[in-house]
């Protein structure tokens, strides 16, 4: 009836499992998938999109910090706005993180599955992704392109896993990060001692009709490699000294992730060119593993050892944002800024079943996307959401001068003005490009937002008359 | 609806801090004002609730707590008149809020009139004082036995495990429903937990917001 183990959270999280947890989101996934697609848009600036992106990324993280330490509350940024911003603005917030968890999480099931099928590959199974993604399946009899079917698949697995029990601890999250940056670190080992990498060729840094002017777009599309951070902060009460331990972890995490990509994009626009890194797309990383590592006993082609830590990444990724997305919806639930069903946990699985539900529906129906969609939808809603999380570090400040800070980022208030600054130019240029090329994706992402006023109004309305109900009802009980 | 309360609690002190423990225990939010900055650095490292440093007698001091938000002012310092002139001020500027106030003295009779709640720490504490003098192994609900609640909990209209069975309902480890809805029966795997109705229950603090969850909504 009762389960073993911890449920509840505890502080039993030391700065070396915090730093892991965002690691962890932050390394993987975005790193394998986006790479491929940021080459296709800068050239071999890619390089520069991942250290920009990194530099912007770093206001916001101290804004993160500061509310991190200051307010003793796990549920990452919208906790944070919840305490500082009226009704409607954090409400906004948690809808617009919600979604973004939710996108993301369509982005790496589609990553998951090229990769998927280039581990298949690799073993002479299938053909290579390119031929196969494009064939539908006669077994089902409707033209499903096996990449998509493969893509929902994983979905549908990790939110059941979700949905049926409880996460799984901190603890395996350290194993799987560090499996995640060893896979990464024999890949950029044998990358640069390649013959491939000694003749490489960064220069020029914006071939053909590239400019300085593509970086933006690139940065915009690939800023979801760094959301990693806010993940961290949605465990804070497990972790020990959380007001020191929190903003180390942030700042670490983004560090040593920072370095890792600078790495892995230099290692692969150096082997396998800016040309074909860009043609193979999600699969970019493990392309140009294939292309360089050696033939290994048992393993078979070196490159599978890469082709599985893509495809293990993607699906870790995507099981830390099931549960991330559900997290937040469960505390909007608890806030009230939902049907109070979502923030109930079931009481048969105990878990917060209609929370990981409603994600799993939105999830599942962005797996139809193209991954690029899916990957500027998902940006742009953590830029968005960044905006709002630098705005109450502001906002804090001035209403609640004598809050205690255990730490007070350095020279307020530049970095959060920078942060919002930024965060807005990098907003514009990816509207601005999505016009142009996506305006699909622009749709949706207007939708959402509309969808979330309409949502916001009915269920003040709703819960208005309910209250309504319950005064007439108490004022006819007192006569 | 939410059963989750939004408390500022005035006074970081023994009793502020355990108070806060206990209801952060189960999931609500907490505010503590406090005067004192070396307890609030203390505070700050327990990691329970946000901690306003200052002086809550004066209102811009307090309104930093989020009076506008709060459902409960509780004035827990060791002082009397600093808690009755929080919750009083609490009361004239929000005044939907609850107040709770800790007296020191006195029968506390004539305080009702200013505060909605009061309590007697020191008489709490000698209640459980007498009874462990006494030695005996039985203790009164209210009292705590060791880190374990037990609790007497109503189950919420629409709440995730009303008007199921216990044998359906996934408690997390560390829950123990003792009695069936009229208190006079041990809870059997077939007892409905019935909305509306109350029943004791034992819970280790770590798990008490995951019970409180399915059994409050």
């Amino acid at each position: 009836m009762s389960s073993h183990g911890k449920r509840a959270p505890e502080a039993e999280l030391g700065l070396l499992d915090a730093t892991m947890i965002g690691m962890g989101a932050m390394i993987g996934a975005g790193i394998f998938v986006l790479t491929g697609l940021a080459a296709e848009i800068a050239g071999p600036a890619a390089l520069l999109v991942f250290v920009l992106n990194g530099i912007v990324t770093a206001f916001t993280a101290l804004s993160y910090a500061e509310l991190a330490s200051a307010i003793p509350k796990s549920g990452g940024g919208y906790a944070f706005v919840r305490e500082v911003f009226a009704d409607l603005p954090s409400f906004m917030m948690g809808w617009l993180l919600w979604f973004a968890y939710m996108v993301a999480g369509g982005l790496y099931a589609l990553g998951f599955a090229p990769n998927f099928l280039e581990l298949l590959h690799v073993y002479g199974l299938t053909a290579a992704p390119g031929e196969v993604g494009s064939v539908a399946i006669p077994a089902l009899g409707v033209g499903v392109p096996v990449a998509v079917g493969l893509a929902f698949l994983a979905v549908l697995l990790l939110v059941s896993l979700n949905a049926a029990s409880t996460a799984a601890s901190g603890s395996v999250e350290t194993i799987f990060t560090a499996i995640k940056v060893s896979i990464l670190v024999v890949f950029v080992g044998y990358g640069v001692t390649s013959p491939q990498f000694s003749g490489a060729e960064f220069q020029p840094l914006f071939p053909g009709d590239k400019t300085a002017f593509s970086i933006l777009p690139a940065m915009g599309l690939t800023f979801i490699a760094f959301e990693g951070y806010d993940l961290i902060t949605t465990v804070t009460e497990e972790v020990k000294n959380p007001r020191e331990n929190i903003p180390k972890a942030i700042f670490i995490s983004l560090a040593v992730t920072l370095v890792v990509y600078i790495a892995v994009v230099s290692v692969a626009i150096g082997t396998l060119g800016w040309v074909d890194l860009a043609r193979a797309g999600e699969a970019g990383i493990a392309e140009a593993a294939t292309n360089f590592m050696p033939q290994f006993p048992v393993i078979g082609n070196g490159g599978a050892v890469i082709v599985f830590g893509a495809v293990f990444s993607t699906l870790t990724a995507l099981n830390a944002v099931v549960i991330a997305s559900s997290r937040v919806a469960f505390s909007m639930g608890r806030e009230g800024q939902l049907l109070p069903s979502f923030g109930q946990l079931h009481h048969r699985f105990g878990t917060p079943f209609w929370a990981i539900l409603a994600s799993a529906v939105v999830m599942l129906s962005s797996v139809v996307l193209p991954t690029q969609s899916a990957g500027n939808m998902s940006s742009l809603f953590f830029l968005l959401s960044f905006v709002i999380v630098n705005g109450s570090v502001i906002k804090l400040r001035r209403e609640r001068p004598d809050m205690a800070r255990p730490y007070e980022l350095p020279y307020y208030p530049v970095p959060p003005v920078l942060g919002i600054a930024l965060n807005l130019l990098l907003t514009g240029v990816l509207v601005v490009y999505l016009l142009r090329t996506d305006v699909l994706a622009l749709l949706l992402s207007g939708g959402w937002i509309g969808l979330g006023v309409v949502a916001y109004y009915g269920l003040t309305t709703l819960r208005t008359s309910a209250e309504e109900a319950e005064t007439e009802r108490a004022a006819a009980e007192d006569d | 609806m939410t059963q989750d309360i939004s408390v500022i609690i005035v006074g970081g002190g023994r009793v502020g801090f355990q108070t806060a423990e206990l209801l952060d225990d189960r999931g609500h939010k907490i505010t503590i004002v406090e005067r004192d900055p070396a307890v609030c650095e203390a505070l700050t490292d327990e990691w329970l609730a946000t901690v306003i440093k200052g002086d809550a007698t004066n209102p811009e001091i307090l309104a930093q707590g989020g009076l506008e938000k709060a459902d409960v002012v509780a004035g827990l310092t060791g002082l009397t008149g600093v808690n009755l002139a929080v919750c009083m001020m609490a009361t004239r500027l929000s005044p939907d809020t609850r107040t709770v106030a800790r007296i020191d003295h006195g029968d506390g009779a004539g305080y009702e009139e200013f505060v909605d709640a009061i309590v007697y720490p020191e008489r709490s504490g000698a209640r459980v004082a007498a009874n462990e003098i006494v030695g005996s192994d039985v203790q009164t609900l209210a009292d705590v036995t060791g880190t374990l609640d037990i609790m007497e909990v109503l189950v919420e209209e629409g709440a995730p495990a009303a008007g199921k069975q216990l044998a359906n309902v996934r408690f997390p480890a560390g829950t123990l429903v003792i009695s069936d809805e009229d208190g006079d029966r041990i809870a059997q795997p077939d007892t409905e937990l019935r909305p509306g109705r109350r029943y004791v229950v034992a819970v280790e603090p770590d798990v008490v917001d995951e019970v409180m969850n399915l059994l409050r909504g």
